[in-house]
């Protein structure tokens, strides 16, 4: 019946050098999922993270190549289904960068045995003792867990390096995409590793997977939200392609109702990921229950994957219609910052309190994001580049602070913690100072140059009110540097682990870059604004 | 479903189409009723089991409806995928969860059932009445070409899958990797320490080595004891409690704590409701097992 009508399909025409970043990071992950089936458990981990870095490392040098060469309007490639240009090029540039580093936080295992991804929490590499080694945990009422003779060193899941890999194609992928339709698969690309890898804190089972399962449920909705948008979407224009959205909603006389709607539910699904305002339910419990490398690499790259995609959908599809609906973004503005400056000062979890603060952060990223002009856009995206970098090593800092049960999240046994460890205790007061946006540190120059560029478009209230609530929100960045030098130690209060090569490599890098980008802002405020978007 | 009979009526009668087939008529008229069954069928049974199966049925019509109205991609996918597939793993949760467990028939809201009834009714009449205008009122579009990019048949969807789509769909595959890494991730069961299990020769010969805290096994509830439950401590001949004896984790249940040896007995009845809840632990901390093998679990 359908035989009769062949005809021969031409393939697609492929630009493989723009988009050899993304196949590089999605075929090691590949790679690393056979790796997983045959190296032998005991080279694992070390053939995975050789794997995972170098793939990381050619994808940012088949960028570095790509970049100076690259067309200056960006190119489509894959039937239009991707748009590699200025903007994405940074974003890729940027995850790249952030997830190396947050790599090599995640590849820890010298500063508890085995990694923070072991199998069972009894594997706690106590090789050789017969005895009955006590490690009873806060949330579980198990009783010993006796000592299992297993090396430490081989009890990490190693499947955690394909699945970052897989997480960050999915980044990639999201902030390119050039249709609706790429960019939900993209965004459940990049959801689902997440949603795994929150739930794998073996040694805090409990608060692990109910994070876990949280972040799945409420995501699987976010997820919807985006999908029915998407489709009302497409009902209005026909179309799901950003730039045809944009044609049909520039001159038209078909139903807004359907624009409105799907855009409204698209934008929804987009917020959650970016953790703002109302939709940011999910973010403390999800930050406190996931291994904190994870915590860490979540918070830096799917920031940057969520409003990456943000821009481009505004920026390109939405840009003509932006009278409508700029006004429910200054409200979604407004309770992102609130919400965080305000539930940040309550909490007594140094984990919660960084996840509070980063709600606060995604309400000034959606300022940069309503510009809807080229300084906004570049400035949005320096100060992603400079957020995630100071919290993956915020995140890293606290992953060292510890005592008998493991992390020491509470605030109260951070008390003091100068005076046994000034180094790190300085090094998390200086990237607390970059969070508040204090000068000197990359946080003062993104912060600055969003709001000015917001100054720029006629958003002076927002930016008063941003002010507002960035001296509201360093009132808590404040108190733990108060409690951490000028409190005294708490009897049996935590204690700051020796980091490994990996982690001290995560905390330097994250403070040179937040310092570097500081001093000398230049040459990434330069490459943001580099160019618009190409649809 | 009702709703369904009467676009299906209008569908039969409208003019200016097509004459619907004898065949296609018979067929309409045989499955139609069907599918309405199906419908009530899986509704007004009570097993979980057949009334699943029941809506296989409904499926299964809708189904042929599709391939006799020239969707056959649309008509085979729903076969395929809804009733082979979803279907399928749905009976598969619900046989695990228990054939036999049937719901709670008391009304856990009040007024719940009127209201589902009321907006039930409600919805099957705004769904007629949107079909049966929708019929009525508006001109066909023509009939599609299976095969081309816009027709909807397999063809076309192939077609942009292979070219326009090659991205999104390519991508999936990283989708369903991770779908199945994840699962192994969270399900298998690491199985390094039953590697390392000692035999109970080994196990012997290490604990009078005095690798262990004692070469025997804790003392289980003596004979003068009455009664053999784990909360139970053993008696030492002058009728004392052996220390030994006593489970760690009843011991150190609130409870156990609040009353004082001496009267233990009273203690025993609470450590009991105690052991109710831990018990299920299966930590072995119990007096009459040995307590070495506390990572065996």
């Amino acid at each position: 019946m359908f035989g009769a009508q062949v005809t021969a399909l031409s393939p697609p025409s492929v630009d493989y050098t723009a988009m050899l970043p993304v196949l590089i990071v999605l075929g090691a992950a590949a790679v690393g999922v056979l790796l997983e089936a045959f190296v032998p458990r005991h080279l694992r981990w070390s053939v995975q993270v050789t794997v995972s870095l170098v793939a990381l490392a050619g994808a940012g040098i088949a960028l570095g190549a790509y970049v100076p060469g690259a067309p200056a309007q960006g190119v489509t490639t894959m039937v239009d289904t991707l748009a590699i240009d200025a903007p994405a090029l940074f974003l890729w540039g940027t995850l790249l960068a952030l997830s190396f580093v947050a790599l090599l936080f995640i590849a820890e295992r010298t500063v508890e045995p085995g990694g923070a991804f072991v199998s069972q929490a009894a594997l706690r590499g106590a090789a050789g003792a017969g005895g009955s080694v006590s490690t009873r945990e806060p949330e579980t009422t198990g009783g010993r867990d006796g000592a299992a003779p297993a090396d430490g060193a081989r009890g990490m899941q190693t499947e955690i390096f394909p699945l970052t890999l897989f997480a960050l194609g999915g980044m990639m992928t999201f902030v390119a995409a050039n249709d609706l339709l790429t960019m939900f698969i993209a965004l459940e690309v990049l959801s689902l590793p997440l949603y795994l890898m929150c739930g794998l804190a073996r040694r805090r089972r409990l608060l692990s997977q109910e994070s876990a399962v949280k972040y799945f449920l409420l995501g699987a909705f976010a997820s919807a939200f985006f999908l029915y948008g998407l489709a009302l979407l497409y009902g209005y224009a026909g179309s799901v392609r950003l730039g045809d959205i944009a044609t049909a909603a520039a001159g038209s006389d078909r139903s807004d109702t359907l624009l409105f709607a799907g855009f409204g539910l698209l934008v929804v699904g987009l917020l959650f990921k970016g953790s703002v305002g109302p939709f940011h339910a999910w973010t403390p419990d999800v930050y406190q229950g996931a291994p904190t490398s994870v915590t860490g690499f979540m918070a830096a790259c799917t920031k940057v994957a969520a409003f990456g995609a943000m821009l481009r959908v505004l920026y390109v599809g939405f840009e003509g219609v932006s009278w409508e609906w700029r006004g429910i973004l200054w409200a979604v503005a407004i309770v992102s910052m609130a919400v965080g400056a305000v539930l940040g000062l309550t909490q007594r979890d140094v984990k919660r309190m960084i996840a509070y603060s980063s709600i606060a952060h995604a309400g000034f990223l959606v300022i940069g994001v309503m510009t809807l002009s080229d300084s906004g856009l570049a400035a949005t995206m320096f100060y992603l580049l400079a957020y995630g970098f100071t919290t993956l090593a915020a995140f890293a800092v606290v992953s060292l602070v510890r005592d008998a049960d493991g992390e020491a999240t509470d605030l109260s046994s951070w008390a003091g913690l100068a005076k046994r460890s000034p180094l790190i205790a300085g090094v998390f007061t200086f990237l607390l100072l970059a969070l508040a946006g204090i000068p000197l540190t990359s946080g003062f120059v993104g912060k600055f140059v969003v709001f000015s560029a917001a100054l720029g478009e006629g958003l002076a209230p927002l930016v008063v009110l941003a002010l507002v609530f960035s001296a509201v929100a360093a009132f808590y960045y404040l108190r733990v540097v108060v409690v951490m030098y000028f409190s005294e130690p708490a009897a049996g209060g935590a204690s700051v682990t020796v980091p490994g090569a990996f982690t001290t490599v995560t905390i330097a890098a994250g403070t040179i870059v937040t310092l570097l980008l500081g001093i000398y802002p230049g040459f990434a405020l330069e490459w943001a604004g580099a160019g618009g978007f190409a649809f | 479903m009702t709703s369904f009979v009467e676009a299906g009526l209008v569908l039969a009668q409208t003019p200016g189409q097509e004459a619907v087939t004898a065949g296609e008529a018979a067929a309409f008229w045989v499955l139609g009723p069907l599918a309405v069954a199906g419908a009530l069928g899986m509704v007004f049974v009570r097993n979980a089991v057949h009334s699943a199966l029941w809506l296989v049925v409904t499926m299964l019509t809708l189904g042929v409806f599709y391939l006799i109205q020239n969707a056959s991609f649309l008509g085979f996918t729903q076969i395929i995928v809804y009733t082979g597939a979803v279907m399928m793993l749905f009976l598969f949760v619900l046989m695990m969860a228990g054939k036999d467990s049937s719901d709670a028939l008391v009304e856990a809201l009040r007024g719940q059932r009127l209201a589902a009834a009321v907006f039930g009714v409600g919805f099957a009449v705004l769904l007629s009445a949107a079909l049966v205008r929708s019929l009525r009122d508006t001109q066909f579009a023509p009939p599609l070409d299976p095969t081309s990019p816009e027709g909807g048949g397999a063809g076309g969807l192939g077609e942009l899958i292979f070219t326009d789509y090659l991205f999104p769909f390519e991508l999936t595959a990283a989708l369903l990797i991770v779908a199945g890494l994840a699962g192994i991730v969270l399900a298998q069961r690491d199985k390094r320490d039953e590697g390392v299990k000692r035999s109970q020769r080994e196990l012997v010969e290490a604990r009078f080595r005095g690798e262990y805290e004692r070469p025997s096994g804790r003392p289980g509830p003596g004979v003068f004891a009455t009664g053999n439950s784990v909360a139970t401590p053993a008696l030492l001949p002058d009728g004392s409690i052996a220390e030994d004896s006593l489970s760690d984790l009843i011991e150190s249940t609130p409870t156990a704590r609040r009353v004082s040896p001496p009267g233990w007995m009273r203690a025993l009845d609470s450590a009991e409701q105690a052991e109710g809840v831990h018990g299920d632990e299966g930590d072995g901390a119990g007096p009459s097992t040995t307590d070495d093998e506390g990572s065996e679990r």
